[in-house]
């Protein structure tokens, strides 16, 4: 399994040739229109990431039979790879938001939106820090993260599009088009595809290191 | 089931009558909160949105001084194994939920009426603000009754349950406030859509939770 998302090293290093070298700059916005390359990638792993570790909850919570313990870890450290990638869309967000409307921080609907996201999933980690590792852990923090994907699609899709923003029309507008030319296109969706496997890649990493650190502790106990 | 919520209910109220610990808590808490805002603006009349904005947040601060308590109160005590051996799971969830929807409403009953005099605040659609500070007081509850459970287990930690609660309770904050300035704002522009939204993330919360609280509360 871990074989196949390798295939990163690849299309990573492409990612960065076909956003700063193949795609042109955008209109109006010029060179500084490439960081939307990374930018956007960056946001849609984030929401994947948080609906991964939700979905994961749900199988754990509800594995009646307790066969599948490692889905508590999956959700973890799905989380944890969902809080540095929404801190990157803020970052990339804010450095381009400096470029375009002259300043960092603006309370722009989309900005906002994504740091109540930052405080809904940070929130998670304090409960799990104040409840341990344990089972019982597990399941209570699960239980959050569960809950927590319910709001997700509030502050991604409704309060950007109820409240006027400055942000350019997202990929999903009301016209349903996408606001792009073809090779600006081509390499959005190749470093989405690439950002998605990245993701995948480092999930399947965290998870193997997970499994061994549980190994470790039974045998330590067995001993 | 209906046996078990009642008999429940009845308990939390008596033990509620006889210390009154969290409704003083929360009523003394919002009517500070209004007299110092009452104070501090002298009778310099606000805008719709400063009011709505202060209004919820003491709303929330309320809520987050006392709808914890049905919880931590069990598990501090020692009386929730008794509780469990007794009731049933899912009773156990509805009970709270009733009893802290009910404990919130008194709570705005209380603070509402003050609110308005101190603030001088002219309600122009007071069916939809009714509403809506009622359907907000139900999501409120709604939500915080299933964190409430979380944080007793966490050992009952009072900032945890704030820092968990404010993200999870954004939307509701957001779509109380949009609701309450319409209300104040202009008859013209007065509509049901945020009690609506408020009612249906009650409704939304209330129904995750009750098939989630079992695994946050049983201790297997």
């Amino acid at each position: 399994m871990i074989n196949i998302f390798r295939i990163v090293y690849i299309l990573m290093p492409l990612t960065v040739v076909l956003a700063f070298q193949w795609a042109p700059g955008a209109e109006i916005l010029g060179d500084t229109s490439r960081i939307i390359y990374f930018h956007v990638p960056a946001a849609w792993a984030s929401v994947l990431s948080f609906l991964v570790a939700g979905t994961a909850s749900i199988g754990y919570l509800f594995d009646d039979k307790k066969k599948r313990a490692r889905l508590a870890d999956v959700s973890h450290n799905s989380c944890i790879i969902g809080m540095v990638l929404i801190v990157l869309t803020t970052v990339t967000g804010s450095i381009w938001a400096k470029m375009s409307w002259g300043s960092f921080w603006n309370w722009d609907p989309r900005e906002t939106s994504i740091v109540f996201l930052l405080l809904v999933y940070s929130a998670y980690f304090s409960l799990r820090s104040a409840l341990g590792r344990k089972e019982r852990g597990s399941r209570i923090s699960s239980a959050y993260l569960v809950l927590a994907m319910f709001t997700v699609p509030f502050f991604v899709f409704m309060v950007p599009r109820i409240y006027p923003s400055l942000h350019p029309a997202p990929l999903i507008n009301p016209e349903k088009k996408l606001f792009l030319d073809d090779k600006m296109r081509i390499t959005l969706a190749f470093s989405l595809v690439s950002f998605t496997l990245l993701y995948f890649y480092i999930l399947s990493l965290m998870n193997r290191i997970s499994a061994i650190e549980a190994r470790m502790v039974i045998n330590r106990n067995e001993k | 089931m209906a046996g078990e919520i009642f008999r429940n209910l009845l308990k939390d109220f008596r033990v509620e009558l006889r210390s009154r610990f969290a409704v003083n808590l929360s009523i003394s808490f919002a009517g500070t909160m209004t007299v110092s805002i009452g104070i501090v603006t002298s009778g310099v009349p606000l805008s719709p949105q400063i009011i709505s904005l202060l209004l919820w947040m003491i709303f929330f601060f309320s809520a987050m001084n006392g709808l914890s308590h049905i919880f931590v109160r069990e598990v501090d005590q020692g009386t929730f194994m008794f509780m469990n051996n007794k009731i049933g799971t899912d009773a156990v969830y509805l009970s709270k939920l009733i009893y802290n929807a009910v404990f919130f409403a008194v709570i705005q009953v209380f603070i509402t009426p003050v609110f308005i005099f101190f603030l001088q605040v002219e309600v122009k659609c007071a069916a939809v603000f009714i509403a809506t500070v009622f359907s907000g007081g139900l999501a409120i509850s709604a939500t915080s009754t299933f964190l409430a459970a979380m944080v007793s287990r966490a050992g009952g930690r009072g900032s945890l349950f704030t820092i968990m609660s404010f993200p999870i309770l954004i939307p509701v904050l957001w779509a109380a406030i949009n609701g309450t300035i319409r209300s104040l704002e202009n008859r013209a522009a007065c509509g049901l859509g945020n009690p609506f939204f408020l009612l249906a993330f009650s409704g939304m919360i209330a129904a995750l939770s009750f098939l989630l609280f079992r695994h946050v509360w049983i201790e297997e």
